[in-house]
This record gives structure tokens, C-alpha cells and sequence, in this order.
């Protein structure tokens, strides 16, 4: 996987000087002649790899600094320190066979023309990246036919509904063939039907072109279904980067526990047993230290008349939450979360 | 009328805070406000001191003060709503605006003055270049100074109904960038901005009487300048107050219809 | 070569743009007609009283008024929307999509939005410069007619590199927007001979705000009065321009990206 990266970067950082101002009108008239600034670590030494077709999910609270590292990996940033090398290009000389290669989405911002059919966009595109029409042909076809875009593309922008719009941005994005995609929360906003549809295209362009992904999502859906690994940041840092599945066990290493009981709860004292986080009608749900699971449920099933028990990892969600509740940074301030790159 | 106060109080308060943040664009508006009056003032100032120095009844010292005093008048009434209003239906601002238990024409005009007031800074040391610049005199009669001061209220008021219900046409379309410089088109006919009213046609004349723009305009000019006699300064308030309600009446009709209209369609 | 072509699919999008708002044709129409009326209605107010200004007769003022519709167009159908857009995109961070596009950002950021419409004023250029060059009986010969679009080609690049350098003061500024408005009416100056105004504006709207160049140059040399010192200049500045307006924007995206911040 070290072998041949596609995305490296090695101590990755990004520093932004904001301006600060105290309320009220005499700060305001004073910061017409002398501004307070202040430094913010939007990205703080971050290291990691990708290797040519991996999905990695990108992932971190509001501010933790993923747009801000997208924005530098497709070259819109430049970095106040570190190195980072995609397709082994320096992103920020933005080299135009670099910006060719590959594709930046983000959700929430849109890039179709609002008054011309979305073809139209297309055919801009393909002037920009000046995409030769043997090519241009079979990559509208293609995406046409992966995305369902038929019904859509001789309409204008303004009347597709937010999830068609979404789904042509995504197919503008792709025209010209991108090996590397920075999807900077592709499903944001969108229903869960469109959410799915366009997790189903990722993976398809994936497989099919071998193309290399980055994404961030504040969808677990999203995460789940695409990214076999995953890399955390918060307040700049590098918290956790490796399979999704051993996140759990590093940051959360808890399990739930579903018990069933025969006569109902009866007061008895459940705490004992772990951390009681739901209970209705006899059901009980139980967080507990991964390590005690084989203890605890023995415990439960000999000391309760258990009519049903499972054993779960905690749901993602979970996860991702306790890991940004329990994490709090030494090294940044609290307030400085709105000095974020979004 | 007094229990606005504390609310154009918070209002003032917060404008003026946004223009120190938006410095830039305030000094934008404030010299393209600078700009017009002063390209007029030197091409009348050149036509008169060509023809020997009047043109009418202005000479060329007149020449100076009316556009000097027009500049200020301009500056002291101007109103940027209708532009503003397309920009706030698109964004939805005006969604916002419509959830406080208070008519939006108090926040816009409070925003106004506050402007005014603050550019006053620039406006003021400006007048005073041009005048020593162009050498002006001005010897003011008392009586028309004093009443200049109501008469500028008025006619500020008159043009901010009538800009603001202008500004309404945004409920119908979004498009008015044509309405609004036809409007402008023909405020620079009628309300004296190209030149004094007495230099036009009879006929331009006549119609700038029917018509409000000369009494948001020229009539305070004509009465900074003292060049009005009472019975001319009665007549010019009589037909402020009547413009003024007549646009009060307007802007409620319109705001009225433009309001169930935006209900009905959204932006 | 590339950048005709994509020249020419902004300009097919921008008539496909235009085309589902065909009011606009009639909106342009009448906005220029408004603006005509401002031009020839203060022409004939000022010459109700005097025979020249400044010494310029009326004809000449006509042809004046022909430049300042024909510059006036190029602004409104390409670089106003063009830069407005621009700036839009920097407020609402989708300049972002362009700069990841693999062509020269400047010329994306000038081409990217064409107001066909607007061509009107060029159509109302044509006949009032026609008129006023058969009202003062000139015959344009072949060196006058090279000056005359040479200083036209110049002038409008002047113009554009200055309108370029405004925009892009938006990578620091919010609400640099407004800098069209004072433009536009720092424009108007230019319906006027610029010898006419006080020494001061007379470098304002020179230098500062290269108005002059972009109006009274063109029209002083249909009306053969240009001198061949402000015809040098012209050209120099309009090459001078454009290439501080490229080191400018260059500044700017460095800023914009964190370079040199």
C-alpha cells in the first residue's frame, strides 16, 4: 500500500491569521485603525497516504480542518508548512496537467450555470479541460447512464430539485475523467434515497477507473458504505487514521449490550453491570468496557432472567461522538472553532 | 412617535457598526454621490464663464453654490433601497425581516440617517474644498435658511416613501434594473441634478411642476440658495406634504400587496 | 487558439442564458435608450446656451457620445457581468471551481459571464458616431481610421485592466462590489471632453480612473484633433495596464490561496 501513494503529505500544516474584535462600537471604530489578530493551527501537522484507488473517509467535527486540508490538496491553498504531493504533483503550483487529473466536489456550493440546461455546463467543461470529443462522448454517455441524468440534462439548473442538481455537479466534476476525487460532503442536504444513489456511483466510478477518493462526510452512512478506512481529525490534528472498523476498538473501545428480560425490570439495580443508556418495557440497553464483555454478560445471564441478549459494537455515530467529546485539545483554545477553512 | 425611539437607537447602533465593517463600500457610495453634481458644475461653470458670465438668470458664481448645494441635498435625501430590495428577496433576508414586530421601513431608514450622518465627515470638508476651489459666495437669507431644515426632512421622507415603494416592484420581478434607471433618467430631468429647471424648455418646465422630483430636489436647492419668495416656499411645502402623503398612501398599498404576493410565492 | 474557443462557448452560453430571458433584450433596450436620452438630452440642454464647450462643438460632442456607447457597451456585456461574477464567487467561495479548472484563471475570470443584450449600446454607438462624423463632414482616411481603432483597442483595454485590477481587490475586501457604482458614475464623466474639467479631476479621471482614454482620445482622434504624443501615450498605458493588472491578479491569488499572506 506504501508502495506508490497517490495522496501524500507529511506534516501538513495550515496556519490562519484571523482578525479578532471585541463588540461593541468603540472596538469597531478601533479596528478601523489597529486590528487584533490571532493565529489558529487550522491544520496542525498532519501525515498520512493513500494509495492509488483507496476510498478514504475523511473525518472530523465542524473546524477540525478537513476542507481546509481538501482545499490544499487540490491546490487552492497554499500550506504554511509541511509537503503534500498528489500524483506526485505539488498541488498548490496548481500545474495544469495536475488540475486536469483531478476533481474537487463540494456540496455545498454549486458550480451549473443557474439559467442554461445543465448540457450546456457540460459543454463548458469539456471547453475548459478542452476534453477531445472521442473522449467527451462515452464520458457524458457513461455518466448519463450511471447517474440517471437522461430527463435531466436539457433543463436548466434552476429547476432540478437539490439532489438532481447534486447529482449533475457530481457528473460536471467527472467529465474529464479524474483519477483523484476531493468529495467535500457530496450528499449534504439530500434525501436518503439520493444519499444512496450517489454512494452507489462512487463506489461504480471507483471500481471502474480505479480512481483514487477523499471524502468527508457527516453522514455514517456515507462512511460506512464506502470507506474501508477512515482518518480522523479534530482541532487540526491527527487523531486516528486505519480501518473503520478498528476505530471502535482504539477510541471507543466499548460494547453495547441488548438484554431482554423475562419479568420485567423490578427495580433491580442495573448499573452495576455497566452504563444503563436506553430501557424500555424490560428491554434494557448496556454500554460496557469491551474487556469486561465476557464477564458481564456472564454476570447478566446468571443473575437476570434474561429472555434475549445481544452483543454490538457501538453504532458509529456513537463512536465518532465519543471520540470528539473525550478528546479535548491541549494545545488550541476552546473559542476556536469558527476559524475554520469551511 | 417617541416610543420608535429606543428602537431606531438599536438600529443606529448596529448600522453604524456595519458601515465601519463595510468602510469601503460607504465611501463608494459617497463619492459617486460626489461625482455627478460635479461634473455638471464644471460643464455649466465652462458654458458660463464662455458666454460671458450667466447663463439665464444663474451667473456663474450661482452656477457653483446651486450644484455645491445640490450635492448636499442629494447626498442629504439619496436612498440606495431599491437596489437593496432585489438583493434581500433572493436571499431571503427579507424573510427575516418580516418576523420582527416592526415595519422594515423603520430599520432602513434608521440605517439611512446613520449613514448620513457618519458621511457627513466626508461631505462636509468636501463642500468646503469645492467652495474654496471654485471660489464660491453665498449669502443666505435667514428666513430661507430656516426653513430649509424642514424642507429637507420633507423631502427626504417624500423620496423614501417613494423609493421604498419603487423598491417594492421586487415582489413582481427581479428584475429592475431598467425601472430603476429610468427612474434615475428621469430624476435627472426633472428634479434639477442636470441643471437648474429655469435653463430647460417651458415645456420640461411645466411638467417638473406636476411631477414630485423637482420638490425632493430642486425646491430645497431653490431654498438653501434663497432663491425662492415666501409665497413660492408655502407653495413648495404644500406640495412636499402633499407628495409626501400621497407617497405614505403608495408605499402602504404596494408594501400591502407586495406582502401577500411574497406570502403567495415566496422569492 | 484555446482561448477563442472558449471565448466562443461562453459567448453561446451567454446567448443561451440570455435567450430564457429574452425581457432582457427589451430591458437592454430601453436602459440604453435612457441612457442615450441622459447623453443627447444634456447635449442639447448645454447647447441651447453655448455653441462650443470647452472647444468642442456639438458634432464633436456627438462623437464623443458615440465612443463613450461603444466603450460602455464592452463593459456591460463582458466585463461588468464577467467581474461581478468574480466577485460573487469569492463571496460565496465558488471561485474555488475556477481555479481548479486547468486554464489561465484571469482570462476564465474576464470571459465567464457575457451579457449579449447589452450589445445594444453598441448598436446605438454605431449610428450616433455615423451621425456625427457626416455633421462634421469628415472623411476618414485610411490613417485615420487606424488611429481611431487603435486608440478604441486601447482604450478599451485600459479599461478592462483597470476594471480588473477594482475586482480584484475583492480577494481583501468585502463589498468591493459597490466599486462598480462609483465606476459607472465616474464613467458618466466621460460623456464630457475631459479638458473641460479643473486640472485636479482632470487627473482623476486620467489616471486615477482612466476614464479619458477610453473616451476622449478615441473621439479626438475621429474628430482629427488628437496629437501624436497622446496617441503614444495611450498605447503605452494600455500595454503598461495590462501587464500591472496581470501582476496584480497574480498578487491577489497568491493572497487568495495563503501564499503570501
Amino acid at each position: 500500500m506504501e508502495q506508490n501513494p497517490v495522496i501524500h503529505i507529511d506534516r501538513l500544516t495550515k496556519v490562519y491569521t484571523v482578525n479578532e474584535r471585541d463588540a461593541g462600537l468603540i472596538a469597531a471604530m478601533r479596528s478601523l485603525v489597529k486590528r487584533k489578530t490571532r493565529d489558529v493551527n487550522a491544520v496542525d501537522a498532519i501525515s498520512f497516504s493513500v494509495a492509488e484507488g483507496e476510498i478514504v473517509g475523511f473525518l472530523g467535527p465542524n473546524g477540525a480542518g478537513k476542507t481546509t486540508t481538501l482545499k490544499m490538496l487540490s491546490g487552492l491553498l497554499h500550506p504554511t508548512g509541511g509537503r503534500a504531493t498528489v500524483l506526485g504533483y505539488r498541488p498548490w503550483e496548481r500545474n495544469r496537467d495536475y488540475l486536469r487529473r483531478m476533481t474537487l466536489v463540494m456540496g455545498q456550493r454549486n458550480q451549473l450555470l443557474w439559467d442554461i440546461p445543465v448540457v450546456d455546463t457540460f459543454e463548458l467543461h469539456r471547453a475548459v479541460y478542452r476534453i477531445p470529443e472521442a473522449q467527451y462522448r462515452p464520458a457524458v454517455e457513461e455518466l448519463t447512464e450511471l447517474l440517471e441524468l437522461e430527463s435531466l440534462l436539457q433543463k436548466p439548473t434552476r429547476n432540478l430539485s437539490l439532489g438532481e442538481r447534486m447529482k449533475c455537479e457530481i457528473a460536471t466534476a467527472l467529465l474529464h475523467r479524474p483519477s483523484v476525487l476531493f468529495l467535500d460532503e457530496p450528499t449534504i442536504g439530500l434525501d436518503v434515497t439520493m444519499q444512496r444513489r450517489i454512494r452507489r456511483f462512487i463506489t461504480d466510478y471507483n471500481q471502474r477507473t480505479g480512481a483514487t477518493v477523499l471524502l468527508t462526510s457527516h453522514y455514517m452512512a456515507d462512511v460506512e458504505a464506502l470507506c474501508k478506512r477512515v482518518i480522523v481529525i479534530h482541532h487540526g490534528k491527527l487523531l486516528y487514521d486505519g480501518e473503520l472498523t478498528g476505530l471502535a476498538d482504539r477510541v471507543a473501545p466499548f460494547k453495547t449490550v441488548e438484554v431482554k428480560l423475562q419479568n420485567g425490570l423490578n427495580d433491580r439495580p442495573l448499573a452495576q453491570y455497566g452504563e444503563l443508556i436506553a430501557q424500555s418495557e424490560g428491554r434494557i440497553t448496556l454500554r460496557i468496557p469491551k474487556d469486561d464483555t465476557a464477564s458481564v454478560t456472564g454476570r447478566l445471564l446468571a443473575e437476570l432472567d434474561v429472555a434475549d441478549l445481544t452483543v454490538q459494537d457501538p453504532p458509529i455515530e456513537d463512536v465518532i461522538e465519543h471520540v470528539f467529546s473525550q478528546s479535548p485539545d491541549p494545545s488550541v483554545a476552546p473559542d476556536s472553532q469558527h476559524a475554520n477553512g469551511d | 412617535m417617541f416610543a420608535y425611539y429606543p428602537i431606531y437607537r438599536g438600529y443606529f447602533r448596529t448600522s453604524l457598526m456595519l458601515m465601519f465593517q463595510y468602510r469601503i463600500a460607504m465611501l463608494i457610495w459617497l463619492l459617486g454621490g460626489i461625482i455627478e453634481p460635479l461634473m455638471y458644475l464644471v460643464i455649466w461653470r465652462t458654458v458660463s464663464l464662455q458666454q460671458g458670465g450667466s447663463v439665464g438668470s444663474y451667473s456663474t458664481n450661482d452656477f457653483v453654490v446651486y450644484f455645491i448645494a445640490m450635492m448636499m441635498v442629494s447626498h442629504g435625501t439619496f436612498t440606495w433601497i431599491m437596489w437593496e430590495y432585489v438583493y434581500r428577496i433572493r436571499m431571503g433576508q427579507f424573510s427575516v425581516m418580516l418576523l420582527k414586530p416592526i415595519h422594515p421601513i423603520h430599520s432602513d431608514i434608521a440605517d439611512n440617517i446613520g449613514y448620513k450622518f457618519l458621511t457627513l465627515t466626508v461631505m462636509g470638508p468636501t463642500v468646503l474644498l469645492l467652495a474654496w476651489f471654485f471660489d464660491a459666495s453665498w449669502q443666505p437669507a435667514f428666513w430661507t435658511l430656516a426653513a430649509f431644515v424642514p424642507v429637507l426632512i420633507l423631502a427626504f421622507l417624500m423620496r423614501f416613501y417613494w423609493e421604498w415603494s419603487l423598491a417594492m416592484v421586487a415582489f413582481w420581478t427581479l428584475r429592475i434594473d431598467a425601472m430603476n434607471q429610468a427612474y434615475i433618467v428621469v430624476t435627472l430631468f426633472f428634479s434639477g441634478k442636470l441643471a437648474p429647471l429655469t435653463l430647460f424648455p417651458e415645456i420640461v418646465q411645466r411638467a417638473a411642476d406636476l411631477l414630485p422630483f423637482r420638490w425632493m430636489l430642486y425646491f430645497p436647492v431653490e431654498v438653501l440658495l434663497g432663491r425662492v419668495t415666501p409665497r413660492d416656499l408655502l407653495i413648495g411645502l404644500g406640495a412636499q406634504l402633499f407628495w409626501l402623503l400621497a407617497g405614505y398612501l403608495v408605499m402602504q398599498l404596494i408594501y400591502r400587496a407586495g406582502i401577500k404576493r411574497y406570502a403567495a410565492f415566496g422569492a | 487558439m484555446f482561448y477563442i474557443r472558449l471565448f466562443a462557448t461562453y459567448l453561446r452560453i451567454g446567448i443561451l442564458g440570455e435567450l430564457e430571458y429574452r425581457a432582457n433584450f427589451w430591458i437592454s433596450l430601453v436602459q440604453s435608450a435612457l441612457d442615450l436620452c441622459v447623453a443627447l438630452g444634456g447635449l442639447a440642454v448645454v447647447f441651447n446656451h453655448t455653441d462650443t464647450l470647452g472647444g468642442w462643438r456639438q458634432e464633436e460632442l456627438l462623437a464623443l457620445v458615440g465612443v463613450y456607447f461603444l466603450i460602455g457597451g464592452l463593459i456591460r456585456t463582458i466585463i461588468r457581468p464577467s467581474m461581478t461574477k468574480f466577485m460573487d464567487d469569492v463571496r460565496q467561495g465558488t471561485l474555488d471551481f475556477t481555479l481548479t479548472k486547468p486554464a489561465d484563471s484571469q482570462v476564465l475570470v474576464s470571459i465567464q459571464s457575457i451579457e449579449i443584450w447589452r450589445l445594444v449600446d453598441v448598436l446605438i454607438a454605431l449610428p450616433v458616431l455615423g451621425i456625427a462624423l457626416l455633421r462634421l463632414g469628415a472623411r476618414l482616411g485610411l490613417l485615420d481610421t487606424a488611429v481611431f481603432a487603435v486608440t478604441l483597442l486601447s482604450g478599451a483595454l485600459i479599461i478592462y485592466s483597470f476594471w480588473l485590477m477594482l475586482s480584484t481587490c475583492a480577494f481583501w475586501f468585502v463589498k468591493v462590489e459597490n466599486i462598480q457604482v462609483i465606476f459607472m458614475s465616474m464613467w458618466q464623466a466621460g460623456r464630457w471632453p475631459v479638458s473641460i474639467y479643473p486640472a485636479w479631476l482632470r487627473a482623476v479621471l486620467t489616471f486615477l480612473v482612466p476614464v479619458a482614454f477610453a473616451t476622449t482620445v478615441p473621439a479626438s482622434a475621429v474628430s482629427g484633433r488628437i496629437t501624436d504624443a497622446s496617441l503614444v501615450g495611450t498605447v503605452a498605458l494600455a500595454v503598461a495596464m495590462l501587464l500591472v493588472s496581470r501582476w496584480f491578479w497574480r498578487v491577489g491569488i497568491r493572497f487568495y490561496s495563503g501564499a503570501s499572506a
